[in-house]
């Protein structure tokens, strides 16, 4: 994926939604239907903003919350980070009606599987918005679904009215504020033969449900998370592009990924959150250390240093060569 | 030739215990009584706990080779049951699949009729692949699917075979379907009818 193939959309609807996150409605400008997708889908914004007076580009993946039927217009939420590298402060603040974005072709990550008997959905926080577009593809089927929905508080829980109006109780909601949590292990114990857990949300909680299911037998096909990593602030760093025969200086808030293609150098991506293994670059030498961030490579892999995913990993030392 | 080369023909391996699933359900059938006792060992060394979770289905046939009902008694399985045919078995098998809970693991072994029909089933179920580990032996005799009537020929040694059906002569195919658990079976002589390749006992 490269920006020459984004779609350019503008910003139709923008509602504060819970204290933290903002609802967006996206449109084609010139109108016409956006690519269908299914849920779980996600999209990558590209968010072309500054930083100290120079040009400074984010490209952010966030879930397609909208239903899957409805093409006229795309639906995000962004939650608020209080340590954002730049992207959900630009989509919080910088964005009114009317504004121009562009964005990716959406890419599923976290589908459903078709031939399940049951869908367990679990949700954490802003976690809720890709599982609301599986919703939609799973409402009114055969198919048994339930939702274990998290929040810190009721007043956190986006999205809660639609949920309830639609799904009834199918719907169960955890609040940290009364002390509810999700007993996994018991859940995760009495699931019938040819169940599919879905997890979206903190990495603690993806974690747990991982975890808590392979412990209880459940084999990794039947298990479904998606977790997008925001790069993490490190060390500023050199790299030499072999191919390309340039230098890069990677700043300690943008991602390895970010200053690939500020210096002109294109590398094919999806997910730009660690998870899809798209965006995989040859490591030719390293003299120092790679700090891997994602998801997607092995522990063996990571150890051998030959391949990184710039999206989200860095390196720290004098030098390291990629094959681009 | 239309019979090799073919990816859907399904490949098996030697069975093994899987200690990461939390219940064990081991379907047997003539020689598959071996491999099953194997894993009943593997589970025994590696995962003792597991064997009040582990239950053993099992036919004799009638290929000889069969186990003696009392070697499964010493197993330590929380359940061994006798069928006399494997249409009781696998009715057994459906019914236990519908009471079944998520972290089951299945191991088949026997021949690969007997595996294809419950395999069939467990897809009903969504097991997928990494839930299932199978091994075939005794006959490799096929079901044959003929592709032009849909009936299903059973217990198919040779080559080219007459379908139950319609009378067609059909050549046997390696292409298999795991969803109606047979090999397909196409008309061998329908551009010059009455001329057919010689048929030979192929699979024993």
């Amino acid at each position: 994926m490269s920006d020459g193939q984004t779609i350019a959309v503008e910003v139709t609807g923008i509602e504060q939604i819970t204290p933290l996150i903002k609802h967006f409605t996206l449109a084609r400008i010139g109108g016409g239907a956006l690519p269908a997708f299914s849920g779980g889908s996600h999209i990558v914004v590209v968010m072309r903003g500054e930083a100290g007076g120079s040009p400074r580009v984010h490209r952010n993946p966030y879930s397609l919350l909208s239903p899957p039927y409805e093409l006229d217009t795309y639906q995000i939420a962004v939650r608020r980070m209080e340590e954002s590298r730049g992207g959900s402060h630009f989509m919080h603040d910088r964005l009114q009606v009317g504004s121009g974005l562009e964005i990716a072709h959406p890419v599923n990550l976290f589908a459903l599987d078709k031939i399940a008997r049951k869908h367990l959905l679990i949700a954490g926080g802003i976690g809720i918005t890709p599982i609301l577009a599986q919703l939609e593809d799973l409402h009114g089927g055969a198919i048994p679904y339930e939702l274990h929905y998290s929040v810190r508080a009721p007043e956190h829980a986006a999205f809660l009215a639609r949920l309830r109006a639609r799904e009834g109780d199918r719907v169960r909601m955890y609040y940290d504020c009364d002390g509810q949590l999700i007993d996994f292990e018991g859940l995760l114990a009495k699931q019938p033969l040819g169940t599919h857990v879905y997890v979206c949300g903190p990495a603690g909680m993806i974690n747990r449900v991982i975890d808590t299911a392979r412990a209880g037998g459940w084999s990794n096909s039947h298990i479904h998370w998606e977790q997008f990593s925001a790069p993490p602030v490190g060390d500023a760093f050199e790299v030499y592009l072999a191919r390309a025969r340039k230098s890069v200086h990677v700043l300690p808030e943008q991602s390895l990924l970010e200053a690939i293609e500020s210096a002109g150098v294109e590398v094919p991506y999806l997910c730009r959150g660690g998870v899809c293994g798209f965006c995989q670059t040859r490591v030719l030498e390293v003299d120092g250390e790679l700090l891997h961030h994602d998801h997607f490579l092995s522990d063996a892999d990571k150890a051998k240093c030959n391949t990184i995913m710039p999206c989200v990993s860095r390196a720290r030392g004098k030098q390291v060569v990629l094959d681009l | 030739m239309l019979v090799t080369g073919i990816k859907s023909k399904p490949v098996y391996a030697p069975l093994r215990a899987d200690t990461g699933g939390r219940y064990h359900l081991l379907l047997g059938f003539g020689q598959g009584g071996e491999p099953l006792l194997r894993i009943l060992d593997e589970l025994r060394l590696g995962k003792p706990r597991s064997l009040a979770q582990t239950r053993i289905f099992y036919t004799p046939g009638r290929d000889g080779g069969a186990s003696a009902p009392e070697t499964f008694g010493a197993s330590g399985a929380a359940e061994t049951r006798f069928f006399d045919s494997s249409g009781l078995l696998l009715q057994e098998f459906r019914s236990t699949l519908e009471r079944s809970l998520m972290g089951t693991r299945l191991y088949v072994a026997g021949p690969e009729s007997f595996i294809g029909l419950a395999m069939k089933i467990a897809l009903e179920f969504n097991l997928n692949e990494d839930e299932i580990r199978a091994q075939e032996c005794g006959t490799l005799a096929r079901r044959v699917r003929c592709v032009h009537c849909r009936e299903t020929t059973e217990d198919v040694r040779t080559n080219i075979v007459r379908c139950v059906g319609c009378d067609r002569w059909l050549l046997v195919r390696d292409h298999y379907s795991r969803r109606l658990a047979a090999y397909m079976g196409v008309m061998v002589d329908a551009e010059a009818p009455g001329e057919l390749p010689q048929i030979r006992e192929v699979f024993l």
